[in-house]
């Protein structure tokens, strides 16, 4: 496939999303609020476990932890199933099928826009703001470089569950509750609301083969240097847990997308 | 000129639709149940449309139009019977389909919708990947057919229903596709605006010589585009010919317009090859005495409310 083609998506995206650029802001309000009931939910835990240290994490860990989840999420979050229910309930989706491009790429990359967008208005003023308040709690060195690559396999196999689902709701014309469970399965398996250290020991060991930890809890970690990211050989495995998932979910998304695609019947006309 | 644009032999489409009940119990019943009916929404059609073609694709809502539209378009694969378009076989190569026709669905845009318009045709080049040199030659033919000045640095989002439906057709026709599909592309304009857009279809067909495949519910569309009509029905094929044969392909009509003694007009619809029609303006002459006549010819409008009324068969 030509490049030509993904770059003029990723363009016309990012002038798409700047038009809204006040929606970018709005986010960053709402993060504030989100992070202060956060702030004070885990002074009230550290407070009644009576000890500094739970599961290995201090409160400063924990907080710096799921602010940078708070604005991962804000910058990786898809509107995929969504979009797409909503346009097969209007029967736009079929402007989008007979595009001289696979749905699945042409899907893909015209997100792509939107999240640069959103990785330089939300996620870095929010991860200046942890740089600054924690002097220096976060490394900086390789492991931003090595947090980059993270993040861009976090969008490929968030973009592949995303996929994944929106196909199921081709069969079952009914959105809200699989997306529901969706994000709700995902924000908590992921790490995004909860540290995956705080998980049971068991818990712990299942999640971390599960792909959600792939979209928040690696990059995160990768970011700050735990789960031995802090060399090239550790952020290495990582990567390879994310790339493993990412193939596992791009095969399974393309099958199941191709088998569906064909019982479409598009509404409207 | 020999070879068709669209081919498509015995071509039957069937869907499966759940067997539905009435109330919540019957609502829980539909949970589990497995009672599917088949509906034929196009039943053993075949036709051939040759290139460059305007061709008006007509037939009463639900009649199976946009059913045929999305098998030649590739999104529908056909449950049995052949079908070619360009060459190709379109649901088993969507893709390469789509690089050679181009569509406009009246109510829905394929247009970038916060983005200028002339950023979604940039778009558009890159996507279709036109060359730089057609893309520039493109535009300017456009220039030559319809103002493009107030509309090319407008977002969408700000166009009136017409512009946007004028961005629409410049849009489908912009990477010189073989075949432009137009499902009633004047639905909701105005009276100056249909003409506008009828005139920029019949400029872009006439000089790019694409084939038109045009569904639309005004006869003032198909009498000023199409030469040929292609009628369907229950998704059967009633009628494919040119639109002179349509007036008398179903009886020789004519309405017969009488003004009476009391000056009030009567209107008769009249089969001139069963009817007599000075055997009608007799008849009332002598009960009610005329004053004046007038014979008009039937409209297109006419003929095809008369069909879909299914008046004749």
């Amino acid at each position: 496939m030509s490049p030509k083609k993904l770059i003029a998506l990723t363009k016309a995206g990012i002038e798409e999303s700047l038009q809204f650029r006040l929606g970018a802001f709005v986010t960053l309000f709402a993060n504030i609020i989100y992070l202060v009931l956060v702030y004070f939910l885990w002074k009230a835990i550290y407070a009644s476990s009576g000890t500094d240290v739970v599961n290995g994490m201090t409160f400063e860990d924990t907080m710096i932890y799921l602010i940078l989840a708070t604005a991962l999420f804000n910058f990786l979050e898809m509107y995929v199933v969504w979009d797409m229910s909503r346009n097969i309930q209007s029967g736009k989706i079929i402007l989008d099928l007979l595009k001289p491009m696979e749905y699945k790429a042409y899907t893909f990359w015209s997100y792509s826009g939107n999240h640069v967008v959103l990785f330089f208005l939300t996620f870095i003023p929010t991860f200046i703001i942890v740089m600054f308040v924690t002097h220096g709690a976060i490394p900086m060195g390789i492991n931003l470089v090595y947090f980059i690559v993270s993040v861009i396999l976090a969008l490929v196999v968030n973009f592949h569950i995303e996929m994944l689902v929106a196909t199921l709701c081709l069969y079952t014309e009914s959105t809200w509750g699989i997306n529901i469970v969706k994000e709700t399965i995902v924000l908590l398996l992921s790490g995004a609301s909860i540290p995956l250290a705080f998980f049971p020991e068991a818990a712990r060991k299942v999640v971390g083969m599960m792909p959600f930890r792939a979209v928040y809890d690696v990059p995160l970690n990768v970011l700050l240097g735990k789960g031995g990211a802090d060399t090239l050989s550790g952020a290495a495995s990582l990567w390879g847990f994310q790339a493993v998932w990412a193939v596992i979910l791009i095969a399974a998304s393309t099958l199941f997308w191709n088998v569906s695609v064909r019982k479409i019947t598009v509404n409207g006309g | 000129m020999s070879e068709a644009a669209i081919l498509m032999k015995d071509l039957c489409k069937d869907f499966k639709v759940l067997n539905r009940h009435e109330g919540l119990k019957g609502s829980i019943r539909d949970l589990f149940s497995r009672d599917y009916k088949t509906i034929s929404a196009v039943k053993d059609v075949s036709l051939t449309i040759n290139k460059g073609e305007i061709i008006g694709y007509l037939g009463p809502n639900g009649a199976g139009k946009s059913t045929t539209i999305k098998m030649m378009t590739g999104v529908l694969e056909p449950t049995s019977g052949e079908i070619i378009v360009n060459g190709n076989i379109p649901y088993k190569d969507r893709t390469r389909n789509s690089e050679r026709i181009g569509v406009v669905f009246g109510q829905r845009s394929q247009l970038w919708w916060s983005l200028p318009l002339i950023e979604s045709f940039n778009l558009l080049r890159d996507i279709y990947m036109v060359k730089q040199k057609d893309y520039e030659d493109m535009l300017e033919l456009y220039r030559s057919l319809v103002d493009l000045e107030p509309i090319i640095k407008k977002p969408v989002r700000q166009m009136s229903l017409g512009q946007r439906t004028l961005s629409d057709i410049l849009a489908a026709f912009l990477h010189n596709p073989d075949i432009v599909f137009l499902d009633e592309p004047t639905i909701g304009l105005d009276v100056s605006m249909k003409a506008k857009i009828r005139d920029l279809i019949a400029g872009l067909n006439k000089t790019k010589n694409t084939t038109v495949i045009l569904t639309t519910h005004d006869m003032g569309d198909v009498d000023a585009l199409c030469r040929r009509i292609i009628i369907i029905d229950k998704g059967q094929k009633i009628y494919d010919n040119d639109i002179d044969h349509l007036k008398s392909y179903f009886g020789s009509y004519r309405t017969l317009k009488l003004r009476l003694a009391d000056d009030t007009w009567e209107e008769h619809l009249i089969d001139e090859s069963k009817e007599d029609i000075m055997q009608i303006i007799l008849e009332k002459q002598k009960l009610s005495g005329v004053k004046d006549i007038q014979l008009q010819e039937i409209s297109t409008e006419e003929v095809i409310k008369k069909i879909y009324e299914g008046g004749v068969a």
